[in-house]
């Protein structure tokens, strides 16, 4: 019962370890109580109380002269407004009916800010991010050598490294999403070489299980959903979309470019089919048709929401402030958001979505994976032909002129057509037979919807309010947020001049936002633990040099996610254990003195059954699958006229593919998804929550796909293992990446021995359990022993070895 | 629902821990499963509160029960009597009336123009604690409880379409992401039944379908996703996959979780994760939900008397009056907040046959509810309420004869009752002009609700007052109740709302 003293770390008290002297930090101590506290009304919108409000946001608001002085005075801190009135019981601020009071804590920092001269600094988002200068050479040293100075100055140090068999299955879960297969697993516990971890690495960067996994996080910023969303809620024609994420990661396009195509892809020279694809980004907001709406309260709409996702997805903040006025506590005028804004209002969508699946503008493209693989093979073949044949001579020469200047599939159909030399020649055939095939692909395609801008742009202006029927002012030009940089010089204002800005190496926020982003599904949390929020109001980064420096070293890389995430999963920090350490008291793992542990993501969890029962389909791409779902969802919500009223669940293979591609009604999405905290889509989500509920032990006991799972992993695992130590063996190796401990496989053998014991007494039961779910049954196997070993396997796919990770 | 780790609350972290080193202190897992089960039942489960701990002010509320009419009942055929309407049969609309508001774009250019219309229903003029309140022939049953409503005339909106108007009202923004009023109070305020989900939502059936409802009118927005309304059905399983699969028994399933405990006792020995513990405590909750449940749902309880009370559809599952009488019964034993949804009242066409049959679904179960708390000494501390997104015009859409008319949205002003839970019974709030189209100042002038977004004008309940009020009365200071995503502290009520003090008792 004795425990060590913990040491007890808090936000607070580690800055007061590292802060060796006295100095108040403005950036980390001053300004997020000034912001929190009083900038409500003396900050960016202080003008809104009246012309002279006094604002604190700036060194020359706070030390302005004024009548009745100034509220910071260097040469007199004594004599300082500010100093007076919060520590004035007469007349204090913030005012005595003010929601928000100042503690004593933060009292004695602004006095001790204002006594040091009450210096201003930008707040550190703000601020283009560098890299320190360190003793290390590579980063993954670099990282480390940042987490263990802070852990030292705690007094304490990383955690041993995680067994082999763990570290194998975490990192495998952080890249694809799925534990290693049997194969992968045993090549590397029998690899003894130092390289070895690296070459597991390198196996699991390039399974095309790497994007489909990577792809969710991005779904979940983006709200990527297959409906409307609003109203009716119809079908959406969007998942080539999801399938180019899936190939852009894949493909490890840089993110620049990702980033790039998706705002602007429609506005690059000659802009190809993935390129366009791309700005389905841009047309991802929820939409409407519904009856009596105003047009052009829904331009405003989507154009507001368009607006915010773009702040929370690469600025990390919240831009819906200064939708109505300028922003409370971060320095964004009401005017620049409308400048901000004006990128989006000139997309040539109508601003209701006619409950279409095509609401266009769309484009034609390849329905899932292979079709492109298919269709990419195609063009390259047409590309070899139109290139290697020099038309001369075989075409005439009117043909001859206008080969040089025309697209290839031009180029294609001369060669299929001429009647001039190379008439009925093998080449001819051949482009024919191209022309054809192409042609006979191309009516399979399906529509995705992509931006496109008006001829002429839409003219914006500030809507009072937020109002869309208050416009005023001038019409604003393109423009962006002042306080995160300069739009680049020469560079068109649209979003293509947009993309530049937010890629370019000035700007202070993108690469830090992503970089965070992608260290919270490494680390299972940020180092900036509001990844939404990197403004005034946001914790400040626990680490934040080392932040910086890899935003910076990301973009030195080139953008390369690969690479990020190579470095990352190679530290010590991402290698250590994950148990819980009892000599610190660090619950948030500020310290991350220990590895994550966690509940794994609704997809995770329901891809791990699938794939361990072998029922797995790994078919890549296409239109959202509909795996069972109880009767009536849709139905008790859903409008009459609406086309995804009913569930018309899939059969055969569909039922199991990758839960990534299971069909997302944004209104109602699919319960098990739901149930394990996956967003609605519908807004924007940069961080899921974790929740631990009763509901979730129902689902994972009883839903029919997982019911189904069990009863195949059971038939797998009698199949494939001799005996039942050896299977109890095998479905934790598949599960846990380990054989089950002596306690284990006495609990599954006494599970085991009672329901065989009690299907023995009830075949008929045995039977009518294993006829759950469509896929058939092993009917070579004896019914209760699979019956029994199914409900051994309910609870070893429920049990946290395989739920979390650890 | 009940989540007993909060990410980010290392007290809690703190005191998880400290009672895995009781239980496991250096030694092995020693502890039999089911003694495992009961050890973490009483010492981690003995309270559950939400973030507030204790309520801002003492609560006159205990529970809400609220029925939403989805779609906009029409305000001028059930409770806002305009007698003065008669004679200005299919004349139009009078600008000064309409004042600019705007018009949705189904009767925008209609041919007719905006003509007006009377209802044909009768009202009579009901006792209450004050001079009486005037209710529709429509519905006889409610008019009966009369004296134990407070009638809100001057309910008010800005939208004026479904789904952002829906949106609006249940989550204080008409743009999707928001928490809803459910889940705001799930946050603030926990559950007073571990056995049983704290915000409940059912659909109740209806003969005229046509809205849509969504996940986010009960939807967590940006909280922990264990506040989200629960969804309890009346087709299979009424809480989702609540029953084991065939073949699986009870008994089958306690073995099961006998060795799930087992087995994640052998996880946390390996790895110290409190969670870990916390979910066995989870697995033990659902195996109770699976008794309690179907306890719950089984009426054969019921004496007769109760479904002369409900009406004779309370027993047939999905009804309204069966979701009214579930309402009750989860109520006594300790949900704090329920929600039926009733759609169907979007009357733009043949508004007599749809709001007859509507009504007819609802009226005496709602009539039924206020008598059943009542007599059971449960109506005082639980709110009921019932209202829609909006209300109906005071001119008709599409053709307009006496016996039958159409009527568009209405967001200026519509009725919401309340009943119980610290309200005043038997009062009328707030008035509406002689057509029914603006809220208006006791002399009957058309008033401005809103000459500035700040001010609150007294005889008015915006949705954002009407939710104040509601968080109110459960002891919660609406400005209060805040929750910090963005950097921006949110609330229901966003800066708004206003606590009308006039109705509450």
């Amino acid at each position: 019962m004795k425990s060590a003293i913990p040491i007890l770390i808090s936000l607070t008290t580690l800055a007061t370890v590292l802060e060796a002297d006295d100095t108040v930090n403005f950036s980390r101590e001053v300004l997020p109580i000034l912001s929190n506290k009083c900038f409500v009304c003396h900050g960016p919108d202080a003008a809104e109380y009246g012309e002279d409000m006094r604002r604190l946001d700036s060194a020359e608001g706070a030390m302005a002269a004024t009548d009745s002085g100034r509220a910071i005075d260097p040469q007199a801190p004594a004599k300082s407004l500010l100093l007076l009135r919060i520590h004035s019981e007469d007349d204090p601020m913030p005012p005595a009916d003010a929601e928000k009071q100042l503690t004593r804590a933060e009292r004695s920092i602004l006095t001790r800010w204002v006594e040091q001269g009450g210096n201003y600094s930008k707040h550190w988002a703000f601020v283009k991010p560098r890299k320190i200068n360190r003793p290390e050479k590579e980063t993954v040293a670099v990282v480390d050598g940042l987490i263990a100075e802070r852990q030292k100055a705690a007094g304490t140090s990383f955690s041993p490294e995680a067994d082999r068999a763990t570290l194998a299955r975490r990192v495998a879960l952080v890249l694809t999403g799925l534990p290693p297969k049997q194969d992968l697993l045993q090549q590397f516990l029998q690899d003894r070489s130092p390289q070895a971890y690296s070459r597991l690495v390198e196996q699991l960067l390039s399974d095309p299980g790497f994007g489909e996994h990577q792809a969710r996080y991005w779904l979940d910023a983006v709200r990527y959903g297959d409906t409307h969303g609003l109203h009716l809620d119809n079908r959406r024609g969007i998942y080539p979309y999801r399938d180019w994420v899936v190939r852009a990661f894949n493909n490890n396009l840089p993110i620049n470019t990702f980033l790039t195509w998706q705002l602007a892809g429609d506005l690059l020279p000659n802009a190809s089919m993935d390129q366009r694809i791309a700005t389905g980004f841009v047309r991802m907001n929820p939409s409407t048709a519904e009856g009596g709406a105003i047009p052009a309260e829904f331009q405003a709409k989507n154009n507001f929401d368009r607006t915010e996702t773009l702040g929370t997805v690469l600025l990390g903040m919240s831009l819906t402030c200064a939708r109505c006025h300028t922003h409370k506590y971060d320095p964004i005028p009401q005017t620049e958001y409308y400048r901000l804004l004006a990128f989006f209002n000139s997309t040539a969508e109508s601003s209701m979505d006619g409950n279409k699946y095509e609401y266009g503008p769309t484009l034609k493209v390849p329905r899932d994976q292979a079709e492109w693989q298919q269709w990419r093979n195609l063009q390259r073949q047409r590309d070899q032909l139109v290139n290697d044949i020099p038309p001369a001579g075989g075409l005439s020469p009117d043909e001859e002129k206008k080969y040089g200047s025309v697209s290839s599939d031009e180029r294609l159909k001369l060669l299929a057509n001429t009647k001039a030399g190379l008439a009925n020649s093998d080449v001819q055939q051949e482009a024919q037979q191209l022309v054809a095939t192409m042609e006979q692909v191309r009516k399979g395609f399906t529509s995705t919807l992509v931006a496109q801008d008006l001829p002429k742009p839409r003219e914006t202006r500030v809507l009072r309010r937020g109002e869309y029927n208050l416009p005023t002012g001038d019409p604003l030009q393109p423009g962006i947020i002042s306080v995160m940089g300069q739009f680049p010089a020469e560079t068109p204002r649209n979003r293509l001049g947009l993309a530049r800005w937010l890629t370019s190496s000035d700007h202070p926020l993108v690469s830090r936002v992503l970089v965070n982003r992608i260290w919270q599904r490494v680390f299972g949390d940020g180092l900036v633990r509001t990844p939404e929020d990197f403004g005034l109001q946001g914790q400040h980064p626990t680490h934040p040099e080392l932040l910086d420096w890899l935003a910076v070293d990301f973009q030195e890389s080139g953008w390369d996610l690969k690479q990020l995430l190579r470095t990352l999963v190679h530290t010590k920090t991402f290698r250590q254990s994950s148990t819980w350490r009892t000599d610190i008291e660090d619950p948030e793992n500020r310290l991350f003195a220990r590895a994550a542990s966690y509940r794994l993501d609704a997809e995770v969890l329901r891809d791990l059954g699938l794939w361990s029962s072998g029922l797995l389909n790994p078919h890549m791409g296409g239109e959202g699958v509909k795996p069972y779902q109880p009767a009536g969802m849709w139905l008790a919500m859903a409008h009459p006229a609406s086309n995804t009223k009913s569930y018309q669940r899939d059969k055969g293979d569909r039922l199991y593919r990758r839960s990534l591609y299971v069909y997302w009604k944004r209104t109602s999405p699919h319960p098990m998804m739901t149930l394990f905290d996956a967003p609605d889509r519908e807004s924007s989500c940069v961080r899921r929550s974790r929740t631990n509920t009763s509901l979730q032990s129902l689902g994972l006991l009883n839903e029919t796909q997982r019911t189904e799972m069990s009863r195949k992993l059971a038939e797998r695992l009698i199949r494939e293992s001799p005996d039942d130590d050896a299977r109890i063996d095998y479905a934790y190796r598949m599960l846990a990446s380990r054989d089950a401990s002596a306690k284990e496989q006495a609990v599954c053998h006494r599970l085991l021995q009672q329901m065989k014991a009690r299907y023995a007494a009830a075949p008929k039961e045995a039977e009518q359990l294993l006829g759950i779910g469509e896929v058939a049954r092993d009917k070579s196997l004896d019914p209760v022993e699979v019956a029994a070993w199914s409900q051994v396997a309910t609870i070893m796919l429920a049990s946290d070895a395989a739920i979390m990770l650890y | 629902m009940n989540q007993l780790y909060p990410k980010p609350n290392p007290i809690r972290e703190h005191e998880l821990l400290a009672t895995r080193r009781q239980l496991f202190g250096g030694s092995a897992l020693g502890v039999g499963t089911a003694a495992l089960a009961g050890l973490l039942n009483n010492d981690l489960l003995a309270e559950e509160s939400g973030v507030l701990g204790a309520t801002h002010h003492p609560a006159k509320a205990k529970r809400v029960i609220y029925l939403f009419m989805s779609g906009g009942p029409s305000h001028l055929d059930l409770w806002d009597y305009k007698p003065k309407l008669v004679d200005m049969f299919n004349q139009q609309l009078p600008d000064h009336v309409r004042g600019g508001q705007r018009v949705t774009g189904m009767t925008a250019n209609q041919r007719n123009g905006l003509p007006l219309c009377p209802s044909r229903y009768k009202f009579t003029r009901q006792q209450n604690n004050q001079d009486g309140v005037w209710v529709s022939e429509l519905l006889p049953h409610t008019a009966k409880v009369a004296h134990e409503l407070c009638v809100v005339h001057s309910t008010y909106t800005e939208a004026i379409n479904h789904d952002p108007a829906i949106t609006y009202i249940q989550t204080g923004s008409q743009i999707p992401g928001r928490p809803s009023l459910g889940a705001w109070l799930s946050y603030g305020l926990g559950s007073l039944n571990e056995n049983l989900p704290h915000y409940v939502v059912m659909h109740a059936r209806t003969n005229h379908p046509e809205q849509s409802l969504f996940n986010r009118l009960w939807g967590p927005g940006f909280l922990s996703s264990e506040h989200q309304g629960i969804l309890m059905r009346s087709e299979g399983d009424p809480v989702l996959y609540l029953s084991n699969p065939k073949s699986v028994t009870s008994g089958d399933r306690r073995k099961q979780l006998d060795a799930l405990a087992a087995l994640n006792g052998e996880q946390h020995k390996r790895f110290g994760d409190p969670e870990v513990l916390a979910r066995i405590q989870q697995h033990e909750m659902a195996y109770r939900m699976q008794t309690s449940v179907p306890e719950l749902m089984d009426l054969s309880d019921e004496p007769k008397s109760t479904f002369e009370l409900y009406g004779e559809d309370a027993r047939t599952p999905g009804t309204f009056a069966a979701c009214c009488l579930n309402a009750r019964r989860l109520a006594e034993r300790g949900v704090r907040n329920i929600q039926i949804f009733h759609r169907g009242w979007d009357a733009h066409g043949g508004l007599p046959r749809e709001h007859g049959s509507q009504c007819r679904d609802i009226d005496q179960a709602c009539a039924g509810l206020i008598r059943d708390l009542r007599a059971r000494g449960m109506l005082d501390d639980t709110l009921v309420i019932w209202g829609g997104e909006f209300g109906r015009t005071a001119y008709c859409q599409g053709n307009l004869t006496r016996q039958n008319y159409g009527r568009d949205h209405h967001p200026r002003c519509f009725s919401t009752w309340m009943a119980g839970g610290g309200v005043q019974p038997g009062i009328t709030y707030g008035r509406t002009d002689d057509y029914g189209y603006n809220i208006a100042n006791p002399d009957g002038t058309p008033m401005d609700p809103l000459p500035d977004k700040a001010d609150w004008r007294p005889g008015t309940m915006h949705i954002h007052d009407l939710n104040a009020t509601i968080l109110h009365l459960l002891g919660i200071d609406h400005r209060k109740l805040t929750y910090r995503y963005q950097g921006r502290d949110f609330r229901l009520t966003d800066i708004h709302g206003h606590v009308i003090k006039d109705i509450i008792a």
